[in-house]
């Protein structure tokens, strides 16, 4: 027996399919079940919680949004997360670190990080478009090699003794915000404005739309597309620095299952595995869902077990939504 | 659709400006609530510490609610700061490792809500936190001291293996130092030829025992820091040729740490000759007595320690009631 609602016929039901909106709803939805479920869910402090937890992973699903959106996928970011964090922390460390105590050492580490994640997406690039290989199993193997540089750095050692300055990206305050907020916030900026303003972001759509007829009307898919991944590596650093001073430890398994939330945060946003379609706006939606789940789902009095399998059949639904909105779309 | 975003947004906010402080505060009245946030459930010991501390907590009243961090220590961070922010009257963390532990005992004490820690200590810090913790060097030595009189009993030199855990965790340190010092002790005759570093991963510890008894087929002492490690140490053994029983030609010495099903069977059908036990029953109880009394304000110390013991062939009938994996149903 189908359900109706009065007042909203099948064409409103369409078009709220089709809303890029959609999810920061049902994320809204969400909320508000927790909050009749869950006893200080809807404080303020938690809703703070809630709001700096999704700032690592908001980071890395920007990055990753322009790899799917360019019609690739990138595995490797946990491997880049990795390596920056060993790479800056080593630099840095006052527990024997070349720059220990120098006045440049947290700049010069960042850098490094940053380089770090660079790299990792210059790799990933031009392996994908100039040698042809097919994204999976490129990110697949820069991941493995990745991770295995990270843990040989190190000697599987994890590395301590950071400045307080760098430690303060997680803990210290800036108008009452911390700075990994403003920094991740300046980084949806500059993404959306650069996928939804600019030349690069109009041939990053049409790349992964349909890259034959990209092509033929002069978009230079192989740059565009590689630069995808240098976004999604730098952003992985960017990732890595947040992880490594909230932890104020830098180690070659910062965040080792951290992949599958940051896929499923872009694709629940409404960003396409199949590319051409996406944007920050969507993918800090996915985000939002996410960690309103993740936390609703802690703070209640259920098993672990029982968390994992509300939380895959959560992410199960978000994707058959996902499907349905690609129909409503006349994308199927 | 601007406007349907806006009154999903107003939505969303409508909780948190009907409630802008805590949830329960610490401290309120009715039942209290306390967070357990383990690292892993990979293991039996775990598994069975992280049932034995909810029994002992729920047995007291105490609402539990659970989070494991699937061996992810930003995981950890965020489900602590979680309990946190629910505000929970106390929380038992069981950490990844003795450093990334360190902010998340600064962001409890922040809030004022009391912290212990089972098993793992905390590096050296301001940060105040109880910690229940087996005393892991005393123990892997004894267990070690008891190998190297029956390697003396059986003459002539020997060549030895230890498995190292993950050296960020305290307790492999300390492991470790006792496996050391045992045969630093013993005074010759036992030469150290392979250190395998597992990182508490059973691939790991597969393939380097594999490796190592490849280089150096003479190996018949062998150590491991944690009894999860047998199913590799016996994979690997098999496959040389060389797992056999105590008392039969080309027996290798083998000594594990924890107290497991595995362990406890491998000693029932005499193939492991000592096995230095953590008495959890003892651990877990502590742990949520402390934290109860520490949630009742009451003085608690910053460690209390499992002195454990050793468990061998001679004591096995004696000892085997209080091993806790005797009671897992090993088979």
């Amino acid at each position: 027996m189908p359900m109706r609602f009065p007042g909203v016929g099948p064409p409103r039901a369409a078009l709220l399919l089709r809303s890029e909106h959609l999810v920061l709803l049902l994320s809204a939805a969400a909320a508000l079940a927790f909050w009749a479920a869950v006893p200080g869910f809807a404080s303020g402090r938690n809703a703070a919680n809630v709001l700096q937890n999704t700032l690592p992973l908001l980071a890395l699903a920007i990055g990753q949004s322009f790899v799917l959106i360019g019609g690739g996928i990138d595995l490797s970011v946990t491997a880049s997360i990795a390596l920056a964090s060993v790479v800056g922390a080593s630099i840095m460390t006052g527990d024997g670190g070349p720059l220990a105590g120098h006045p440049m050492a947290v700049p010069a580490a960042v850098a490094a990080m940053l380089g770090v994640g660079g790299a990792m997406g210059g790799i990933n690039g031009l392996s994908a478009t100039r040698l042809g290989m097919p994204p999976f199993m490129v990110t697949l193997a820069t991941l493995t090699a990745g991770g295995g540089l990270a843990v040989w750095y190190t000697k599987s050692q994890k590395i301590y003794e950071l400045p307080d300055a760098f430690v303060g990206v997680s803990y210290g305050s800036v108008l009452g915000v911390p700075p990994a907020a403003v920094l991740v916030a300046a980084l949806a900026v500059v993404a959306h404005v650069a996928l939804s303003r600019t030349l690069f972001g109009r041939w990053l759509y049409a790349s992964g739309m349909n890259p034959r007829a990209a092509e033929v009307s002069g978009v230079p898919v192989g740059r565009v597309t590689a630069a995808s991944y240098v976004v999604s590596g730098l952003c992985a650093a960017i990732g890595a620095i947040l992880y490594t001073s909230r932890l104020e430890t830098g180690s070659p398994e910062i965040a080792p299952r951290i992949l599958l939330d940051v896929i499923a945060a872009c694709v629940i946003g409404g960003t396409s595995l199949f590319g051409g379609r996406g944007g920050v706006r969507r993918t800090a939606y996915g985000v939002l869902f996410i960690a309103v789940i993740d936390n609703g789902l802690n703070l209640m009095n259920l098993s672990n077990f029982a968390i994992m399998i509300v939380k895959g059949g959560v992410i199960l639904l978000a994707a058959l939504l996902d499907s349905a909105r690609a129909r409503a779309a006349g994308r199927a | 659709m601007r406007s349907r975003a806006g009154i999903a947004l107003a939505l969303a906010a409508l909780p948190l400006a009907s409630c802008g402080g805590g949830g329960d505060a610490p401290g309120g009245p009715g039942p209290k609530t306390v967070g357990v946030a383990f690292e892993t459930l990979q293991t039996e010991y775990w598994v069975v510490s992280f049932e034995s501390i909810k029994g002992e907590l729920e047995g007291r009243g105490f609402t539990v609610l659970e989070a494991i961090a699937d061996g992810d220590a930003n995981r950890q961070f965020e489900q602590v700061q979680g309990f946190i922010a629910r505000g929970v009257d106390g929380i038992i963390v069981a950490p990844k490792d003795a450093k990334t532990v360190i902010p998340m005992i600064r962001a409890a004490n922040r809030a004022g809500i009391p912290m212990v820690l089972y098993n793992r200590p905390p590096a050296d810090s301001s940060a105040e936190a109880v910690t229940i913790v087996a005393d892991n060097y005393a123990i892997a030595r004894e267990t070690v001291s008891h190998m190297a009189r029956l390697a003396a009993e059986a003459g002539g030199a020997h060549k030895a293996m230890i498995l190292i855990g993950d050296l960020a965790d305290q307790n492999a340190v300390d492991r470790r130092r006792g496996f050391d010092d045992a045969i630093e002790e013993h005074g010759g005759g036992i030469e150290v030829v392979a250190e395998i570093p597992t990182e508490w991963n059973q691939e790991k510890a597969l393939a380097g025992v594999t490796n190592a008894l490849q280089a150096d087929p003479g190996i018949d002492f062998i150590f491991t820091s944690s009894d999860f490690l047998f199913p590799s140490l016996v994979s690997a053994l098999r496959s040389a040729g060389k797992y056999e029983k105590v008392g039969e030609p080309g027996h290798v010495i083998l000594g594990g740490f924890d107290g497991d099903a595995t362990a406890y069977r491998m000693l029932r059908d005499g193939y492991l000759d000592a096995d230095g036990v953590q008495d959890l029953g003892f651990e877990s109880e502590q742990t949520v007595r402390a934290l109860a009394d520490l949630i009742a304000g009451e003085e608690v110390p910053p460690v209390i320690e499992d002195e454990g013991f050793v468990i061998h062939q001679g004591n096995l009938d004696e000892m085997a009631p209080r091993m806790w994996g005797a009671g897992v149903g090993g088979d």
